[in-house]
């Protein structure tokens, strides 16, 4: 009788510890919860804050760029540089800037066109240094007696992203003798490479890495990015 | 129906090019009453430029840019432009499509009220072809019913019944 009365309030006891447990448990978890929603509703709106900043300097930005081109393509084709011509010029070039502000640039976030603009001009040279070397190549495959040539399709798998540097690669690609892009297919390059030789640069990726430099894309920083966290980090503290 | 083309390549290089092209087909609108060009080489330039972003983004994607009925409204406008200066220059007592008279309220020369004329005229004219360029494709590429339509005419059925 004694020994199973001990058991019953041994048991209570369990109980009501087990039941403090869960409670607790609970509550922590509903803590938890709410730091961490309250947390990324704080993130969220600081995210939309940044990205609609972003967007409109982006897309100022766009139009100023595309409107300064644009004013350098009219005074080469106009040759007229007397006042009514220059202004008939800022109309013009105003309304399709204004109109064709995304088509020229799209997707380019503020504060990296210049950084973009300036390892594109760096590119070039190396493009052309590349399409000097291989055209020798191509050249002794052809004067050759034995014509050694190995001509294949490749599929290339690429690591960039943006629809800009893979153009940019394809038409690098279809540049240097040898190789032609033959399509994109879901971010693999069809690829007609003449020699072992020019399928192996291509396959080295020194081209690709480049252009990956260059659009900021795959294991490269964004300037503006680290620059937004840095002026957070000042905020901070 | 135009759909949006599959091809990453020429889809980017047709988006950076249409700025330039309609900027050149501005230009020849513009430099009309100086070197080759007009009104209506200009405004085919420009309605190309259109056909070109319709054929490699589908209508579903340049619909923003270009809406049938902006493109009715700018043909209108056109020929609005064109006869508007050619009836301005009747009202000023000379005859149809007289710029000369224009002088008279421009307050210039009347060599410099010809040209000013032409080029109004080159304005109307470009737009007038550049919008009925334009439509008329939509016009073959859809058989006459676009997207939009559909929706207008698939909403009106019931008022129509009752």
């Amino acid at each position: 009788m004694e020994v199973t009365l001990l058991v019953q309030a041994a048991d209570e006891s369990f109980a009501i510890l087990e039941k403090a447990r869960v409670r607790a448990v609970d509550l922590m978890n509903t803590a938890a919860k709410l730091t961490s929603e309250t947390r990324w509703m704080e993130e969220k709106k600081v995210r939309a804050i940044f990205r609609g900043a972003q967007e409109t300097r982006a897309g100022l930005q766009n139009f100023a760029v595309t409107f300064v081109i644009l004013f350098l393509f009219w005074a080469l084709l106009s040759g007229k540089y007397d006042a009514f011509h220059l202004s008939l010029g800022v109309i013009c070039c105003g309304i399709v800037a204004y109109l064709g502000h995304d088509l020229l640039f799209y997707n380019v976030r503020a504060g990296d066109m210049r950084v973009i603009a300036g390892r594109f001009l760096i590119y070039i040279p190396w493009l052309f240094y590349q399409i000097v070397l291989s055209n020798f190549h191509v050249a002794r495959l052809v004067l050759s007696p034995k014509l050694p040539i190995d001509p294949k399709l490749m599929r290339y798998k690429t690591k960039l992203e943006s629809d800009t540097s893979m153009v940019t690669l394809a038409n690098s690609i279809t540049l240097t003798p040898g190789t032609i892009t033959i399509a994109i297919e879901n971010g693999e390059f069809v690829v007609h490479a003449l020699s072992r030789k020019v399928a192996d640069d291509l396959n080295a990726g020194d081209m690709e890495d480049r252009i990956a430099h260059i659009f900021m894309e795959a294991d490269h920083i964004y300037i503006q990015d680290v620059l937004d966290v840095a002026r957070i980090f000042a905020a901070l503290r | 129906m135009i759909h949006r083309g599959e091809d990453v390549i020429i889809r980017t290089i047709a988006r950076m090019l249409i700025p330039f092209i309609q900027l050149y087909a501005l230009y020849v609108i513009m430099h009309g009453h100086y070197s080759p060009g007009g009104g209506f080489q200009g405004g085919v330039i420009l309605g190309a430029s259109l056909v070109l972003l319709l054929l490699t983004y589908g209508y579903h994607d340049a619909r923003s840019r270009i809406s049938e009925k902006i493109m009715i409204i700018f043909s209108s406008l056109g020929v609005l432009i064109y006869a508007g200066i050619g009836f301005l220059c009747l009202l000023l007592l000379g005859n149809f499509l007289d710029y000369s008279m224009l002088s008279r309220i421009l307050h210039v020369d009347a060599a410099h009220a010809r040209s000013l004329g032409i080029l109004g005229v080159e304005i109307g004219v470009g737009f007038a072809v550049m919008a009925v360029m334009v439509s008329i494709f939509l016009d073959i590429s859809t058989g006459g019913v676009l997207p939009g339509d559909e929706e207008e005419k698939e909403k009106q059925v019931p008022v129509s019944e009752v």
